[in-house]
């Protein structure tokens, strides 16, 4: 363990953890992988056989001139189809561990186990000063007690998400007539299926303009429009959708992940089939998903702590973001 | 001279894992495994690369070839970009998780020191 | 049903629990136990496809589809398939049917949680058990890994549920870390096997590697997949995360984990060094299985000696088995490999067992550690009987089920004269028995440490109950039928593992079959019996020396598993390294 600084002395010491055996790790596992990679085939090695019947199948068997999003959504589309439940694990992980405080009907014995746990840590450890400043921030967001009037005047460093204040009249104006821009942006992005694009960076597109409005506009506007419950439900909805394009293959054409729909013509919209439904429901997945896990992570207060001590507080909050009306 | 990105996502990876196995702050552990993910991507789009193609689009094909006699000719690999694809949406996910995890725990342990978050051990 | 359609339902017994956990959170703002019951139905569903496609399997067949009918043109296959060979198909089957048991025995213990905290929960629960049967039935590479992906995702934040106790989100945290190391390797094993061999299917894998598996590109491939795979089995030294997720996780949650999630590694294990990269063409992975088979064993056993925390020791043995598994493999022989797969399903059955048991303790009287337990069995005698059953079960004690799967262990061990791993297997074999029963005897039989019994919260819900009587019917079960499981089960996963070609060329055409091969278990061979009599002669002074010595041992041990996650991350880097560095000489 290093030694304080003295009083005075302008000295940043990053605390760190045996940095001799972590860079002689880190260096015989460079050494290992370089050496790996120096044998590995360069540009100049020809495409494999794969890869070759990805771009041929593109155009006569897709109608598509996309080969990346006809591997995606199409030819390999089971793996998309994994990987849509993967981000719905992840949000729905988020909104576990993002949850507030519900009504337990009984006796929970890890309850017990956690509040011997929380009291023996509180007990070790030396310095108060930190648990109560963070309650006190915590307040004061919350409209309660003293805290500091705006965000600016708050120094750095505090343990608390802020809430977003609305921004001056120039940006907000800004954000007004843009949004709608990149609103049809993001939406061409996965609508022309035949251009690179596709369900997932049309998604972030949109999570990227609630994210904005969230900033530009400030949280109380954006809070009477985006509200948990029905963004929840248009996730799994589009979830879902995506479950029945992939089963549509099974029914009508006995093989899961067939493509079913008829292709339109090349360089269309419809040119896909299959590839643009699957598209589509993802691009809803996607964006409802990525915005629940974003607000869920912004709404996030200290409602878990030792019973004893916060069931009052809890009980007198104001209903915030990321709370379903309950 | 590709071999020159391969060891470049390689050097990444190191600098990523370096940050993992000695910082103690909780954010720069996660910084450390944002940093390799971005390694592996750099690595696939290497790997997907090939001398003087073009990318994996048939639509406005140079030269003035038609589409389908570009799919026959020289152009990157699909299949790793969609692989790339997948790896990047693992990548946003697992670190969503990471940060929830990370707020939660400074909420208890009110520290974001890797050292002492050590109630377990043994 | 011909073979064709049932091969195009292999897909549903993932689809239909995927289904299910996109309603549950939906379902959960009507009625609190309606998740549960909708994912039940769902794993039941999906265990009973699987029945209807293990007739078929067991005969020796592999049940093949490509997705979307993209099958392979002249031996290159860019879809992805499913392959159900009988290896894959029982660990399937074991995840649909524990999966659905281990939601029950949830619903009846914690049935009066949150709505909100209930939907989650069956999500992820449904999405984790979807995950580790699609990994169990694919034959894609990048497939296993994307499924691998979403088991790991769904674990995190089933680790960090109870978010009351500050341990739970630390557990998450070193989770987290750990499986994203472990996976970022097994996504760079994967891009390496690709570019060497342009193949992502597995069978193509296999015919493009056949005699060059000796490439040093493949070897590091391999090292680095078998690296990833053994960090979500929990072998040493990439054990870091399981001692921590176990403890911090709900009861019915560090089941699943134990019983079936770390079982994943193995599986994955066990398909890519038999059926891909194939043994013997100038690498000695088989040699490099064996040591860290070994070292797991004996070490997970004895970090078990010394615990106080019940969940925590059985983590630990947890390790210690998955060691054991990993022997039996690297045995490489029928016999083995028989065992091997019949160890598989016997440590879901009692791992589950003992897990449910110590979680509903901790449930109904908040006591975790064992030096705070003590003469419960007069107020539990149902939990108590059944960790009894479970513990042995463990030791292999006949007629239970771990006396079979140890012996066929063990007996592959001495016809191949390996004299070493048989000792070791036979020390680790004193030591679990000395673990577990001395774990027994505080918790259930000895007079409280502390003077008091710990206080009493909530009786033992009948799902619960009958969860552990179901799990104790089926350790006793697949102890006294070892010929019919041998035969029909065991035997046929042994034999898709030791016919790799049979395994690629069904893959790549679509279906196939796999010739038999014959297993035979002597149950009353003298040298198992002897084992087992002087393994319970040893364990007993074992125990009482373990008591004794209990506190220095767990300073010990504090120093070797330090708790900060970047000691945990550089032993799982190290151990990469020297896994690569061994396999690619």
């Amino acid at each position: 363990m290093r030694q304080r600084p003295e009083r005075g002395a302008l000295v940043e010491r990053e605390p760190t953890h045996r940095r001799g055996v972590g860079a002689l790790v880190v260096l015989a596992l460079g050494v290992v992988l370089g050496l790996t990679v120096w044998h590995l085939p360069r540009e100049h090695a020809p495409l494999s056989r794969v890869a070759r019947e990805a771009l041929v199948v593109a155009l006569p068997g897709w109608h598509t001139l996309e080969p990346v999003n006809e591997v995606v959504y199409g030819t390999r589309g089971f793996d998309t189809f994994g990987e849509t439940f993967l981000l719905l694990a992840a949000v729905v992980g988020i909104g576990l561990i993002a949850r507030t405080r519900e009504q337990r009907g009984e006796f929970l014995g890890e309850e017990l186990a956690a509040a011997r746990e929380q009291h023996a840590e509180l007990a070790s450890s030396d310095d108060a000063g930190p648990e109560v400043r963070a309650r006190a921030a915590e307040a004061g967001e919350q409209g309660r007690g003293r805290g500091p009037a705006t965000p600016d005047a708050e120094p750095l460093g505090r343990a608390w998400p802020e809430r977003s204040r609305a921004m001056t009249v120039v940006v907000r104006a800004g954000v007004r007539v843009l949004a709608p821009l990149l609103t049809i942006c993001g939406c061409y992005l996965f609508a022309w299926g035949y251009s690179p694009g596709g369900g997932f960076p049309g998604g972030a597109v949109l999570v990227g303009i609630v994210l904005l409005a969230y900033v530009s506009l400030g949280y109380r506007r954006v809070q009477r429009v985006i509200r948990p419950a029905p963004v929840e439900v248009a996730e799994l909805l589009g979830a879902l959708l995506v479950v029945a394009v992939e089963l549509g293959g099974l029914i009508f054409k006995g093989s899961f992940s067939a493509s079913f729909l008829p292709l339109g013509q090349v360089q269309t919209i419809p040119s896909g089939g299959v590839l643009q439904a699957f598209s589509a429901s993802e691009v809803i997945e996607v964006a409802t998903g990525l915005t629940l896990a974003i607000f869920g992570l912004l709404g996030m207060a200290h409602d878990w702590a030792p019973p004893a001590e916060h069931r009052d507080e809890g009980s007198s909050r104001a209903p915030e973001e990321g709370r379903a009306p309950s | 001279m590709i071999v020159v990105n391969y060891l470049a996502s390689v050097t990444l990876l190191c600098i990523g894992l370096y940050a993992v196995l000695t910082k103690r702050n909780l954010l720069k552990i996660v910084m450390g495994l944002s940093l390799m993910e971005s390694s592996t991507y750099l690595f696939l789009l290497s790997l997907a690369y090939r001398a003087g193609s073009t990318a994996p689009v048939l639509l406005g094909p140079p030269h003035g070839e038609s589409p389908s006699a570009l799919a026959h000719g020289d152009v990157a690999d699909p299949v790793l970009q969609n692989i790339c694809l997948t790896a990047i949406v693992i990548g946003v996910a697992v670190t969503g998780v990471f940060l929830a995890v990370t707020v939660r725990i400074v909420q208890h342990y009110r520290t974001l020191d890797a050292d002492r978050v050590r109630e377990l051990r043994g | 049903m011909s073979t064709a359609l049932l091969g195009s339902l292999l897909p549903l017994t993932v689809a239909v629990p995927i289904v299910a956990a996109a309603c549950c959170p939906i379902v959960a703002r009507r009625s609190r136990r309606a998740p549960m019951l909708l994912s039940v139905v769902a794993l039941l569903a999906s265990g009973a496809l699987l029945c209807c496609m293990a007739p078929s399997v067991y005969d020796g067949h592999v049940l093949v589809h490509f997705m979307g009918h993209w099958v392979p043109v002249q031996g290159h296959a860019l879809g992805i398939s499913f392959a159900a060979d009988a290896w894959g198909l029982t660990y399937a089957l074991m995840t649909a049917f524990l999966g659905a048991l281990l939601v029950l025995s949830t619903l009846s213990e914690l049935g009066e949680l949150g709505p909100k905290e209930l939907g989650g929960y069956s999500c992820l629960f449904l999405l984790l058990c979807a995950a580790l049967i699609g990994a169990a039935l694919t034959g894609d590479l990048f497939n296993l890994f994307v499924w691998f992906e979403v088991a790991a995702l769904a674990s995190y934040a089933l680790t960090a549920f109870f978010l009351e106790r500050a341990i739970a989100l630390e557990a998450a945290f070193k989770v987290l870390v750990l499986t994203t190391i472990a996976s970022f390797a097994i996504f760079l094993g994967a891009a390496l096997v690709y570019s060497s061999t342009g193949a992502l299917d597995l069978g193509e894998i296999e015919r493009a590697l056949s005699g060059r598996s000796g490439a040093p590109v493949a070897l590091v491939a391999l090292g680095l997949l078998v690296g990833g795979f053994a960090t979500k089995a929990g072998i040493l030294p990439f054990h870091g995360w399981l001692p921590d997720a176990h403890e911090a996780a709900p009861g019915p949650v560090s089941a699943l984990f134990s019983g079936l999630m770390v079982n994943l590694g193995v599986v994955a294990i066990a398909r890519l060094v038999f059926e891909v990269f194939t043994t013997g063409h100038g690498h000695d992975v088989l040699g490099l299985l064996m040591v860290l088979g070994v070292t797991s064993a004996v070490g997970g056993a004895l970090l078990a000696l010394v615990q106080d925390d019940l969940k925590r020791l059985l983590a630990y043995d947890t390790i210690s088995q998955m060691g054991v598994l990993l022997v039996g493999l690297a045995s490489a022989s029928a016999t083995g490999l028989a065992g091997a797969s019949y160890h598989l399903v016997d440590h879901a059955l009692f791992k589950a067992l003992l897990f449910l048991c110590a979680g509903s303790i901790v449930h109904m009287t908040g006591a975790t550690k064992l030096s705070e337990m003590g003469g419960l069995a007069k107020r539990y005698p149902l939990v108590a009987a059944a960790f009894v059953v479970g513990v042995l079960s463990i030791s292999g004690v006949p007629p239970f089920n771990g006396y079979v799967s140890l012996g066929l262990i063990h007996e592959a061990l001495r016809s191949r004269h390996e004299l070493t791993p048989f000792v070791a297997m036979l020390v680790s074999q004193v030591v679990t028995m000395a673990a577990l029963g001395r774990a027994a005897w505080l918790a259930f039989f000895a007079p409280p440490a502390r003077g008091e019994v710990p206080p009493h919260g909530q009786d033992l819900r009948a799902g619960m109950a009958a969860a552990m009587i179901a799990l104790s019917a089926g350790c006793l079960a697949f102890g006294v039928l070892p010929t019919v499981v041998l035969a029909h089960v065991a035997a046929p996963a042994a034999a898709a593992l030791l016919h790799p070609a049979g395994y690629a060329g069904a893959v790549l055409a679509s279906g196939g079959s796999i010739p038999p091969v014959r297993v035979s278990f002597d149950y009353w061979d003298p040298a198992a019996i002897a084992t087992v009599v002087g393994t319970v002669v040893l364990a007993v002074p074992c125990a009482v020396l373990a008591g004794r010595v209990g506190e220095r041992a767990r300073a010990v041990t504090r120093r070797l598993q330090t708790g900060s996650v970047n000691d945990y991350a550089g032993y799982l880097v190290g151990g990469m390294v020297l896994t690569v560095a061994v396999l690619a000489r």
